[in-house]
């Protein structure tokens, strides 16, 4: 960031002085003043800031209805405060720890499953030498990225339903069919499997790039001291990635109870509650739906804050690996 | 399944407590509401003595005679008119233009795409008969009801709202509908003549439309013969087949079809989803109510707690584990259950009565030149069949508490324009727009033009609607007669369920209590639970609540009767 900073500040090198000379020795410098010379990076992040203290930190106020019994009509500040006591009920309710269960789970599954493949897809499309052929495939892994969730839902069924090309080609051909849509007992690999289809192309960008940074006369040094292609692999690439890796790890294990709603909302009836119920589905079924809004607020701050604690705890682990995590010790 | 139970058991001190503050909410708003009205209370609904005095008069009008009377059926129920033929010189039911230049702001449901909102002319068109500017802004039908409380929480409710009654449950409507304006003083009684076409509507479809004893709502769709669904099957098909639809009488004589019509290797299944959300269209085969019913000994019961919903649910288990639902009925896409129809993957389905009409078979007939749509006589698991009617209007619309008094009298009439009846030339205008642009006369009745099937929704007749008619849409005379006399049959198992119109509201704790009910049906329903699971899931249902909303209702039923 300061290369690009230096370097629109220094052509015009007369009148910029003052400015290049902040560049380079900041430290001194009060409050006032590094935002004067920070001023263009500042302008640069401000939609961001701006974007999320509109959508993301304002609606935050909201989390007060989870100590309260909020009623639509009474509003935040009419509606009783009751402590702890939405709280309480959340956590003697068995739905509302199936629906945490079945969270964790699907995150498990999906971090073991999901998380590897676009790291092998990039290497992959890294190894192949024709442009041509490499664009073609990375547009081809990167479409399903940009299909909704419904429409993704919809592929699957057609292909893999009870009356989908798949089983009626077994069908017509005598053999037995195979439920995948409606099994309860395998839709954690279902949804996996739709995530992967749907997202692996797209998450293949960041290791790309990760792979682009990597000097390349490291590659020519090894080649030339005998080191073949794994041993390169090994010794160069993945160490160059590793950062990157970590990095989106530590972000994965924040999300994890952040399993998603729609894909699980959309094949709910398909596989029933017990399947399906995540806690995103859970505030809204039982919080939004039936105007129990309090109800729904306090799952999702229970949610957020563990999630929050899952972040601290695994950049704690990522610094321990000597990397940055999302912030830098 | 232990698990719930052994949690409600702990669960229920807690519970109690929670239900202890909303005891006290509501009494703080039965003493808000105190103010205006002494006799005001939480429950929503009014006396039959205090109704009489505030539904407003039947003035009806008579100037078409339909081709197929109305038939008077049992309990009160009666059939729609049939016409075959829209008259060649429409009558004029509103003299002037209705409005004053007003604008307003609108919502209504819609199930259905929604039409481009900038240069619709059938918009532009009705505007301008209306003399107002109605900003129409519809929304999806399926997930209206969860946006309504968001709607309501933000104070942003439109100028007129269209709300069906079902989804008033979740709003504690009983506090709600002080947000709207009461049309009493305008409508009660004789004061309706000021506006005929809405005197035209009969004094029963407005009493759901009554709450806390007062006049909120304008009748959207009202019907004398409202029922939630029935079971349809594929004439042309049956006809091939030499099935007789007659010789169906009871669920297992339906369920016996399966094997026949099953043909899952060439893409071909005998049912879609039969069950219905939450047993609504299995409840009219096998006796038992939507809600809540009243057994012999007189005491209360919830659908939930009945023996005939675990007959239901054994029976459709059967049909499930036989191979002959559709599998994607099975993986719960009910969105298609329509084109599966059409397309002949499926033979015999459920659905609400309004899927029976002109432009179905224009669908039906472009996916198969042969498609027929018919619907069974009443089917019934032991004796005569028996169904149950809705109130006399399902769905109404409102006007916002903070207009002002000439205002509201602009949009009532304005709303009586909307209300012209079949044959009028107002009538054509409200459903089609301007002839030769969005629709053209075709055989004597009105078609969309291709700009109107893209242009025409139902906006306009979800905000107030005359009295229910069957007519010939798209073409298709027949099926306007099939209908047609097919209901003149159905009114006559017609029955009132408990707490009719009633507009009871209950407690807003309880409104999540049933969803559990709900999602457990749905796993029995497809044999991925036992019938033993559902009733421990009952019974953890009374236990969070059903049994106190039955107290509630019994509390009801002794103050205000049971409206049947």
């Amino acid at each position: 960031m300061a290369a690009i900073d230096d370097g629109v500040a220094a052509p015009p090198a007369l009148s910029s002085q003052p400015s290049a000379k902040a560049a380079s020795g900041g430290r001194g410098l009060n409050w006032w003043g590094r935002l004067k010379r920070d001023r263009s990076l500042v302008i640069m992040t401000l939609p961001a800031v701006i974007l999320l203290a509109v959508f993301s930190y304002g609606p935050m106020f909201g989390l007060i209805t989870a100590f309260q019994a909020y009623d639509i009509y009474n509003g935040v500040a009419g509606s009783p405060f009751v402590g702890f006591d939405q709280f309480q009920r959340l956590f003697s309710d068995p739905l509302f720890w199936h629906a945490l269960e079945n969270t964790l789970v699907l995150s498990a599954v999906q971090l073991v499953l999901y998380f590897p493949i676009p790291i092998v897809l990039a290497l992959l499309l890294n190894s192949i030498m024709s442009s041509k052929v490499r664009s073609f495939v990375q547009a081809i892994v990167y479409l399903p990225h940009f299909f909704g969730w419904v429409l993704v839902v919809v592929v699957f069924q057609e292909m893999l339903g009870g009356a989908g090309a798949l089983n009626m080609f077994l069908r017509q051909h005598d053999m037995a069919t195979w439920n995948i849509m409606t099994n309860p007992d395998t839709f954690k690999y279902l949804v996996t499997a739709q995530a992967v289809w749907k997202e692996a192309g797209w998450g293949i960008v960041v290791f790309l790039a990760a792979l682009a940074a990597i000097d390349s006369s490291l590659y020519e040094a090894a080649a030339a001291d005998g080191a073949n292609r794994w041993r390169r692999l090994w010794h160069i690439t993945l160490p160059g990635m590793r950062g990157v890796i970590v990095l989106l790890l530590v972000l994965r294990l924040g999300n994890a109870l952040s399993i998603g709603f729609e894909q699980f909302i959309l094949q709910r009836l398909a596989v029933g509650r017990d399947a399906a119920e995540v806690l995103d589905t859970f505030a809204y079924n039982y919080g939004l739906v039936g105007n129990n809004i309090s109800y729904g607020t306090a799952a999702g701050l229970f949610k957020g804050i563990v999630s929050v604690a899952l972040l601290l705890a695994a950049n704690k682990v990522a610094h321990k690996f000597g990397e940055d995590g999302f912030y830098r010790r | 399944m232990q698990d719930p139970l052994k949690g409600a058991a702990t669960n229920r001190r807690q519970f109690l407590s929670l239900a202890g503050l909303g005891v006290l909410s509501v009494a703080g708003v039965g003493g808000l509401a105190g103010c205006t009205d002494k006799k005001a209370n939480g429950p929503g609904t009014t006396s039959q003595s205090d109704l009489s005095k505030i539904l407003p008069n039947y003035i009806p009008n008579t100037a078409v005679k339909p081709d197929m009377p109305a038939v008077v059926g049992a309990n009160g129920a009666v059939s729609d008119p049939v016409f075959l033929r829209y008259p060649d010189s429409p009558v004029k039911t509103v003299a002037a233009i209705p409005g004053k230049g007003g604008s307003y702001t609108t919502m209504t449901p819609l199930w259905g795409a929604i039409p481009p909102s900038d240069g619709n002319s059938y918009y532009d068109a009705v505007n301008k008969a209306l003399g107002v500017t109605l900003k129409i802004q519809p929304s999806d039908g399926t997930n209206y009801g969860n946006a309504l409380p968001a709607l309501f929480a933000a104070d942003k409710l439109p100028d007129w709202i269209q709300i069906p009654g079902w989804n008033t449950s979740t709003l504690n409507f009983g506090q709600g509908v002080s947000k709207f304006a009461d049309l009493t003083p305008y409508l009660a009684g004789d004061k309706i003549k000021d506006y005929p076409n809405l005197a035209n509507i009969p004094t029963g479809a407005w009493q759901a439309g009554v709450w806390n004893g007062k006049l909120y709502g304008l009748p959207v769709y009202p019907g004398g013969a409202i029922i939630s669904g029935t079971y349809f099957y594929r004439r042309d098909i049956f006809e091939k087949l030499n099935i007789s639809p007659d010789s169906i009488k009871t669920p297992d004589d339906l369920a016996a079809l399966g094997a026949q019509l099953t043909s899952a290797s060439a893409g071909q299944w005998a049912f879609d989803d039969l069950f219905g959300d939450d047993a609504n269209y299995v409840s009219q085969l096998f006796h038992f109510p939507q809600k809540w019913g009243i057994d012999s000994s007189g005491k209360l019961f919830h659908k939930y707690e009945s023996q005939e919903i675990i007959e239901a649910l054994n029976w459709y288990q059967k049909i499930v584990k036989a191979g002959h639902v559709h599998p994607d009925a099975i993986a719960g896409n009910n969105q298609n259950g329509k084109q599966r129809f059409w397309s002949g993957k499926v033979c015999i389905t459920a659905d609400g009565t309004g899927a029976w009409n002109g432009d179905d078979a224009k669908s039906g007939t472009a996916a198969n030149p042969s498609y027929r749509r018919a619907a069974f006589k009443l089917m019934s698991s032991k004796g005569t069949p028996t169904v149950e009617i809705g109130p006399g209007a399902g769905m109404f619309g409102y006007l916002n508490a903070k207009l002002s008094e000439d205002k509201i009298k602009e949009l009532l009439k304005v709303a009586d324009y909307i209300a012209a009846p079949y044959g009028s030339a107002e009538w054509l205008v409200v459903n089609f727009g301007a002839e030769g642009d969005t629709y053209t006369m075709k055989d004597g009745n009105p078609a969309l033009t291709e700009k109107g099937a893209k242009e025409v929704a139902t906006t306009f007749q979800f905000l107030v609607t005359p009295s229910n008619q069957t007519t010939v849409q798209q073409g298709f005379p027949d099926v306007a007669k099939d209908y047609g006399t097919w209901q003149a049959e159905m009114v006559k198992y017609a029955v009132k369920p408990a707490f009719y119109a009633m507009n009871v509201t209950e407690p807003s704790q309880y409104s999540s209590i049933g969803k559990a009910v709900q999602d457990m049906i749905q796993d029995v329903k497809f044999g991925r639970k036992s019938v033993a699971d559902y009733q421990e899931t009952v019974k953890s249902w009374k236990s969070q609540g059903g049994d106190a909303l039955r107290a509630f209702y019994e509390d009801i039923r002794n103050k205000y009767g049971t409206g049947q």
